[in-house]
């Protein structure tokens, strides 16, 4: 007979009560299991749509003009007699340590044009990469398509008269209107934008590109790092991060991250309270049995073995059970979170179950330690009632 | 020196002026091989000086001392050790675990000591067979009649094989044939050597003692001894 075996014994012969802490602990650690994996998998999704939801690294080429503010973000020196960057020198930032970080990579040109006798702010895209990263951009129409279609900002289509399907010639050059971007309430409102081969060919630019803008994946690595290899390749331009973007994308996850955690205390505490008030109540049950056991010489630590013995088998199937459920509700509950479409998946990590184990043994047994020491202070006399 | 000697022992409850003296300035001796009655009326003392002899309770005043061990200069913990390894304790009401079977309740007093799983199912066994329980090992509690629970009592009070076993009242529950074949089974036992003191209201079981102290109002107002022990009348 060992403090094991008496613990297994009083747990199957009240198994209602032992379901019943399983229960309890089983709700804790099965919360923080879906609210962690839940976390994780939309971690990974909201960084991937918003790494992809606008650059977060600027190339420009190395300030020695007034700067010129595109959408409040500073361009660092661009202007249109500035040193502009050469496009052939674009595919060696795909070449950097870092390389597979990168989710987009959009240059542009940008200089004035006169259209009707009016000036203009033209800008030559990557149409496919321009349109890709500027999610935020609504058109009525059609984005660019082809080399003589236009997207007009909408205060440059209401300044200029155009509407989608029209006609603009621009020093010479015809351009059909494909779309017009709906209000963004930002300098992209005053754009004309075409393709990067025919604004280069208007701007006399060819060959070059104002700046390039650059969306890097950085769930592993620091945007500090992408900025100091693309600088290393790119030693003509201005590398700099887009800090306000960055930071308001981690203080978002951050803070996602932090309210799961609180719902995930919360809960276990609420579990180990369960287990607190049941052990106490079976301690209280079992005060005559506590007095045999002391008075057939069980020291006061081994009545405090055995409660916290029983605790610990209970927490362990606890824990496994919460686990299990825990990453079941997750999985049901990630495809109406997160587009699982972009890589966010419920997968097991072994990490997590023996952390959802340990947590179940640790909460348990803490919550377990008040009635242990309790039932150790019985007096074996009183608890016996018989002498 | 005597087995037991108990001198000036004195055990009081609760605080003037509504202090309860159950056992007032008790001098006892009691050599080993003994088969000791403890008799009196209800409220007399009897399982006050029983507690105090099982090490279950520090008396108020006074000392004991068992096998020349001073039994209350000992720490809390180390008297666990000692009723562990020298007394035997079968109480009123068997109390027997109720989800342990009988050669589990049998084994209870060797789970704190280091003996190995096999040596302690071994000798639960032997001291169920010994008290003529050797088809009931498997058996619950409550698959057990009155005087095999008793008798379970008696084996796990044995196991240990304690210099002394007390009993309090162990037939009380009994009909008068099975309260007959337990006090057989503890004349048995004394034959063998073992020092028994039992508290009992049975009038007819005073003819297994040697001797029979009677209390009353705490205090001893008779010992009688009604026949030698067996070390007595072998010379020893």
């Amino acid at each position: 007979m060992t403090l094991f075996g008496i613990a297994i014994r009083n747990l199957k012969r009240r198994k209602a009560r032992m379901a019943f802490l399983i229960a309890g602990l089983m709700i804790g650690v099965a919360t923080v299991v879906t609210l962690s994996s839940l976390t994780v998998a939309m971690q990974e999704d909201i960084q991937h749509k918003m790494e992809n939801y606008g650059a977060n690294i600027l190339v420009t080429p190395v300030r020695n003009e007034l700067s010129l503010n595109y959408g409040g973000i500073a361009l660092g020196g661009v202007s249109v007699q500035a040193q502009e960057l050469r496009q052939a020198d674009l595919p060696l930032i795909a070449t950097i340590p870092n390389a597979r970080n990168i989710a987009a990579i959009a240059p542009k040109v940008l200089g004035t044009v006169s259209v009707d006798g009016k000036t203009a702010l033209l800008m030559g895209v990557d149409a496919e990469v321009e349109f890709h990263l500027k999610r935020w951009w609504h058109l009525d129409g059609a984005p660019l398509a082809a080399a003589s279609d236009l997207v007009a900002g909408s205060r440059a289509a209401a300044t200029l008269g155009l509407a989608v399907g029209g006609v603009v010639d621009i020093q010479g050059t015809t351009f059909q209107v494909s779309g017009i971007l709906q209000p963004t309430g930002s300098q992209d409102d005053e754009l004309l934008l075409v393709g990067l081969a025919p604004a280069q060919r208007l701007l006399g630019k060819v060959g070059v590109v104002s700046f390039v803008e650059v969306a890097a994946l950085c769930g592993d690595c620091p945007v500090s790092d992408m900025v100091n290899q693309i600088s290393t390749v790119l030693p003509q331009a201005q590398v700099d991060a887009i800090q306000q973007v960055v930071q308001s994308r981690m203080h978002a996850l951050e803070q996602f991250q932090s309210f799961s955690l609180v719902v995930s205390l919360l809960v276990l505490f609420v579990g180990s309270l369960v287990v607190f008030v049941t052990m106490m109540g079976s301690v209280n049950e079992r005060c005559h049995e506590i007095g045999i056991f002391r008075a057939l010489g069980f020291r006061k630590k081994h009545i405090v073995r055995l409660i916290l013995t029983e605790s610990v088998i209970v927490s362990v199937i606890a824990g496994l059970a919460g686990f299990v459920t825990g990453l079941g509700v997750a999985w049901l509950l990630l495809p109406h979170l997160a587009d699982s479409g972009h890589g966010a998946h419920i997968g097991f990590d072994p990490l997590l179950a023996g952390s959802a184990v340990l947590i179940a043994i640790v909460v348990g047994a803490l919550a377990a330690l008040y009635p242990a020491l309790h039932a150790s202070r019985l007096d074996p006399a009183d608890a016996l009632r018989t002498l | 020196m005597s087995f037991i000697e108990l001198v000036n022992l004195q055990k009081a409850y609760g605080s003037a002026p509504n202090q309860v003296v159950a056992l007032d300035d008790v001098n006892l001796t009691v050599e080993e091989g003994s088969f000791v009655g403890i008799v009196g009326p209800s409220g007399s003392g009897k399982s006050t000086l029983l507690t105090l002899l099982g090490a279950l309770a520090e008396p108020t005043a006074g000392n004991m001392r068992i096998d020349e061990i001073d039994v209350y200069a000992l720490g809390e913990e180390q008297r666990a050790d000692f009723r562990r390894e020298y007394i035997g304790f079968v109480f009123q009401a068997y109390n027997l675990i109720p989800y342990l079977t009988a050669l589990e309740n049998v084994m209870l007093p060797l789970a704190m000591t280091s003996t190995r799983a096999a040596e302690q199912q071994r000798l639960a066994t032997v001291a169920l067979e010994r008290v003529g329980l050797a088809g009931r090992l498997k058996h619950l509690p409550n698959q057990l009649s009155g005087g095999e629970q008793e008798r379970v009592a008696i084996a796990r009070a044995l196991v240990n094989r304690p210099p002394l076993l007390l009993a309090d009242e162990p037939t009380g529950s009994l009909d008068s044939t099975t309260s007959a074949a337990i006090m057989e089974l503890f004349c048995e036992l004394n034959r063998d050597g073992q020092t028994i003191l039992m508290v009992t209201h049975n009038p007819e079981n005073r003819r297994y003692f040697h001797r029979v102290v009677t209390l009353r109002d705490g205090g001893i107002e008779d010992d009688s001894e009604l026949r030698p022990t067996l070390a007595v009348a072998a010379g020893r």
